[in-house]
């Protein structure tokens, strides 16, 4: 395996059937590996969008049962509404769980794809990370 | 906070008792795993993914992997490590939040509109270069960082079982740990 990049039509990527030998097939790897960064960068974005529209939306609920709790109250009535949204809660977490794990599968197929040492692998993952860059950050700071 | 996994290369080869001259590319070293095609080019490491636990080098010299029991052993081990890099990063970031509440005031004076003179204060958020916070914020840095590269090793086997106790390692720690930070974000901060 050589240990420095180097400009190649041929390349084996991540999986057994990956495997590159035309000019025209390096351009298609290319492209999918710079929307594979495009849709990394995408994803962080979107998880801490997601996090933050929760976080907006629940802690009004959740407070309302910590009054609850220290006024002593037994919440009888108002026990549905709130584990209804506790169970809502834990679906909009357990989503974003998900979300995180596909995020670090992706990371790590793209620094794998990186790994092959071929230049213009590498100069895809550096454009989709840009390209995704700019196109996600900018949505970050919309409310 | 920056979540990115490094994704530097640091090729260090997994068992240094192998000779160098393995390393020349046109080697005919066939490497027991599936899915290895008859080019001319056999690798020494995998470059794909595949499915096994015969032979397994695992990080250090001493670690390999041959039997199945072996394999779900490491696959624990892995899930844990993951799990534990997850909440170490939550550990992280709820130190530096909470070793952050204390603020430094500082007032100087500053001409006024009509040549009177006018306090203006500073406010500044953050940590002395010798306090404990952050002598612990750095060692727990390098302890992550280190963490972090094991588990991109730990990926670079190619090793479909190790990779997937690597990624719900990750999620199964993620969810655990960042739900707990969350709900105390939720109720003890008034405004975000």
């Amino acid at each position: 395996m050589a240990m420095h990049f180097i400009f190649s039509d041929t390349a084996v990527l991540l999986f057994d059937f990956w495997s590159v030998h035309s000019p025209a097939g390096m351009a298609l790897s290319v492209l999918v590996v710079l929307l594979l960064a495009v849709l990394y960068e995408g994803i962080k974005v979107g998880k801490a969008k997601l996090l933050h529209q929760v976080l907006v939306n629940l802690p009004t609920s959740i407070s309302q049962q910590a009054i609850a709790e220290t006024d002593g109250e037994s919440a009888g009535s108002d026990s549905s509404p709130v584990s209804r949204t506790h169970h809502r809660w834990y679906l909009c977490h357990f989503g974003q769980s998900l979300i995180h794990v596909i995020q670090v599968v992706i990371g790590y197929f793209i620094m794998l794809a990186v790994m092959s040492y071929n230049t213009w692998i590498f100069l895809g993952v550096v454009l989709g990370s840009a390209v995704g860059y700019y196109l996600a950050y900018p949505l970050l700071s919309m409310a | 906070m920056d979540h990115s996994h490094h994704m530097e290369m640091s090729y260090t080869d997994p068992n240094s008792t192998m000779p160098p001259s393995h390393h020349h590319p046109t080697t005919s070293a066939s490497h027991s795993h599936g899915g290895g095609d008859s080019n001319m080019m056999m690798m020494m490491m995998p470059m794909t993914f595949y499915f096994g636990f015969e032979n397994v080098q695992l990080l250090f010299s001493g670690l390999v992997i041959n039997t199945a029991g072996e394999m779900a052993g490491a696959f624990v081990a892995v899930f844990l490590l993951a799990m534990f890099y997850e909440g170490l990063k939550i550990a992280r970031e709820s130190l530096l939040r909470k070793s952050q509440v204390s603020i430094r005031y500082n007032s100087m004076p500053v001409p006024g509109p009509n040549g009177t003179i006018l306090m203006e204060t500073h406010k500044t958020v953050g940590q002395q270069m010798l306090s404990f916070p952050h002598l612990l914020q750095t060692v727990l840095h390098i302890i992550q960082v280190v963490i972090s590269y094991f588990l991109m090793l730990i990926f670079m086997t190619y090793n479909g079982y190790l990779c997937i106790a690597v990624a719900a390692g990750a999620g199964t720690g993620y969810f655990l740990f960042s739900w707990k930070k969350a709900v105390v974000v939720d109720i003890t901060e008034h405004c975000h």
